[in-house]
């Protein structure tokens, strides 16, 4: 009995405690979903811890890679699902022996140069992988130009598909993508970036043989615009998508596959090394 | 009230000697440790993968985006997406690390995701032969003909009941503390976390979110999970008296948590399934800012229902309780 008297005060006043703190707990939390945070004002902004600057990647000891873009950049149409910038890094280690390391894949399928540069307008979170990086990927411009062609081909008949509109967008998505590289360079003046050109996904339809001129131009529109920054490249990427386009496409007729993307990755590193 | 206290005391000593606590703590002295080591490897994969947090939060931020941009994702999934989203961003914006790797963060989170199953689960341990469990051992007849009324009987389990959940809540909180500071540190108490997003629609208004220490956090949300494992003890407390065997009666209470969280997974099309107990238990959720599985709910809400539940369940218990006849 005695045993037991004591049992009962120890787990009586454990749990009397428990539940006193847990009644408190609640008191606390009905105060503050119902009181505090309707009164509170929205919380002062700290700024961000200012990540290291990635510098130059010839000259540093890793190469720290931050990709964004589109869906190439992605990597859809990949079964494996690497697209072209894991083999880069792949490549870029065995070539150059040194570490690389992937900082943040960004990019969103679907996304079109004045989305991106409306992302990089506004979300700040962005920033700080741009900025650590020393070499940088970009592929973006395709969502512009072909929206037009992929509507129109979803919509039925591939007879009237209207060619002249891919070259009715180039001027501005041409402007979206000035701008973006502006933005890329003001946050990363010093980074390598590398800008995969288009080349023309319908290719292997005869009537859309003709796009290519217009994705040729906006190959030199980018080339224009990439041409006066040092750290820049345009990497073209078109002749390979167009002798043996079947072999090195998706079964969307749209993105490389697996082994179009290797191709694209080896232009890169040829580019870089 | 005279002659309660020697009762609950009475109870109180029954349900430990029972040892249905122990079994509490050794589930949770297996289950922890396996809890923990998968957190561990998922903190290793992300340190070999990413630079610091900030780029596999911002990772995340864009895997999400992409998910957000395909059209094969019905509308409504997309909102918890499209929250997630803004959540996380704005923990990247004031350069908060949401899942920072420490006990108490751990802890919180282990708490966090128990609130719909784990920790039910628990308490139906603790609860579902509070009663029955006397008709099945034969006890029943000899605590009925003592010379006490029936409804100080069923009280003094109830608060019996009450104690060992508040006990068995801080356990948990607890064996989780000490096992995954082995790993983690033992650090974290004072790291803020937000609270206050308000769900509106598909949106989260942030004008509310304020920072709280850990500590703050985890008591409050500890305090909102007491709540919910109350009223599962009350209305398993219900079960309890009304089915004759145990084992029947932790199957119903399960089958009901169970359903409610499968309801709670797929219902947002069906609206009155927001009255139901069990799709209200999560009650942490608000506390997270995750959007409740049902439009239209919220805190206060889901209080009052589960109140609602608790207090019919309370009605049926004595009503019953008292008049049963007890027959062999």
């Amino acid at each position: 009995m005695k045993s037991s008297g004591t049992l009962w005060r120890v787990v009586g006043t454990a749990s009397l405690a428990s539940t006193l703190l847990l009644a408190g707990g609640f008191a606390f939390a009905m105060r503050d979903m119902l009181i505090v945070t309707p009164s509170v004002q929205q919380a002062a902004r700290q700024a961000p811890e200012e990540a290291q600057a990635g510098g130059q990647y010839q000259q540093a000891d890793e190469i720290l890679v931050t990709a964004l873009g589109d869906s190439l950049t992605k990597g859809v149409g990949d079964n494996s699902g690497r697209g072209y910038v894991k083999p880069v890094l792949e490549q870029l280690k065995a070539a150059t022996g040194k570490p690389v390391q992937q900082i943040n894949n960004l990019a969103i399928s679907g996304l079109t140069a004045a989305e991106l540069d409306k992302m990089l307008a506004e979300d700040r979170g962005l920033d700080n992988p741009i900025r650590q990086a020393n070499l940088i990927l970009l592929t973006i411009g395709g969502n512009d130009l072909f929206r037009p062609v992929l509507e129109a081909r979803e919509n039925g008949s591939s007879s009237d598909i209207p060619l002249d509109e891919i070259e009715a967008q180039i001027p501005a998505a041409a402007a979206s993508l000035k701008s973006v590289v502006e933005r890329i360079r003001a946050i990363n003046p010093e980074a390598t970036l590398v800008y995969a050109g288009l080349y023309n996904p319908f290719y292997d339809i005869a009537e859309l043989r003709d796009g290519s001129a217009a994705v040729q131009r906006w190959n030199d529109e980018a080339y224009r615009i990439l041409a006066k920054d040092e750290h820049a490249v345009l990497v073209p990427v078109m002749d390979l998508f167009e002798q043996r386009s079947a072999a090195y496409m998706a079964s969307d007729h749209f993105h490389p596959n697996q082994d179009g993307y290797v191709r694209i990755a080896q232009r890169i590193v040829q580019a870089l090394t | 009230m005279k002659g309660m206290l020697p009762l609950v005391q009475n109870e109180t000593l029954k349900i430990w000697k029972k040892k249905r606590f122990y079994v509490i703590l050794l589930i949770l002295l297996v289950l922890v440790p396996l809890f923990t080591y998968a957190q561990l490897r998922v903190s290793q994969t992300n340190a070999a993968n990413f630079k610091d947090w900030r780029n596999q939060i911002q990772q995340q931020i864009t895997d999400l985006q992409n998910t957000l941009a395909s059209d094969r994702m019905p509308e409504e999934w997309k909102k918890y997406d499209r929250i997630k989203v803004q959540q996380l961003q704005y923990y990247l914006d004031h350069d908060i690390n949401p899942n920072s790797p420490d006990a108490a963060t751990f802890t919180r989170q282990f708490m966090a995701s128990s609130v719909s199953m784990f920790f039910p689960l628990l308490i139906l341990a603790l609860s579902s032969d509070l009663v029955s469990g006397e008709r099945t051992g034969g006890t029943i007849k000899m605590l009925l003909t003592r010379p006490v009324r029936r409804w100080k009987i069923l009280t003094s389990k109830l608060i019996a009941l009450t104690l060992y959940v508040s006990l068995a809540i801080l356990a948990t909180g607890a064996v989780c503390y000490l096992i995954s500071g082995l790993l983690f540190g033992y650090g974290g108490w004072t790291m803020p976390v937000f609270t206050g997003f308000v769900i509106d629609g598909s949106a989260i208004d942030a004008t509310g979110v304020h920072a709280v220490p850990q500590w703050a956090y985890m008591l409050m949300q500890s305090g909102l999970i007491w709540i919910s494992c109350m009223t599962i003890a009350i209305l398993s407390t219900m079960v309890s008296v009304l089915v004759r065997s145990t084992a029947a009666s932790i199957v119903t209470m399960m089958a009901a948590v169970i359903s409610g969280s499968i309801l709670a997974g797929m219902a947002s099309s069906w609206e009155a399934a927001k009255y139901i107990f069990s799709v209200n238990i999560d009650l942490t959720d608000y506390l997270e800012g995750t959007p409740p599985p049902i439009a239209g709910m919220d805190i206060g809400f889901s209080l009052a229902v589960l109140g609602i539940w608790a207090a019919a369940a309370l009605v049926v218990s004595y009503g019953v309780f008292t008049k049963q006849d007890i027959l062999n």
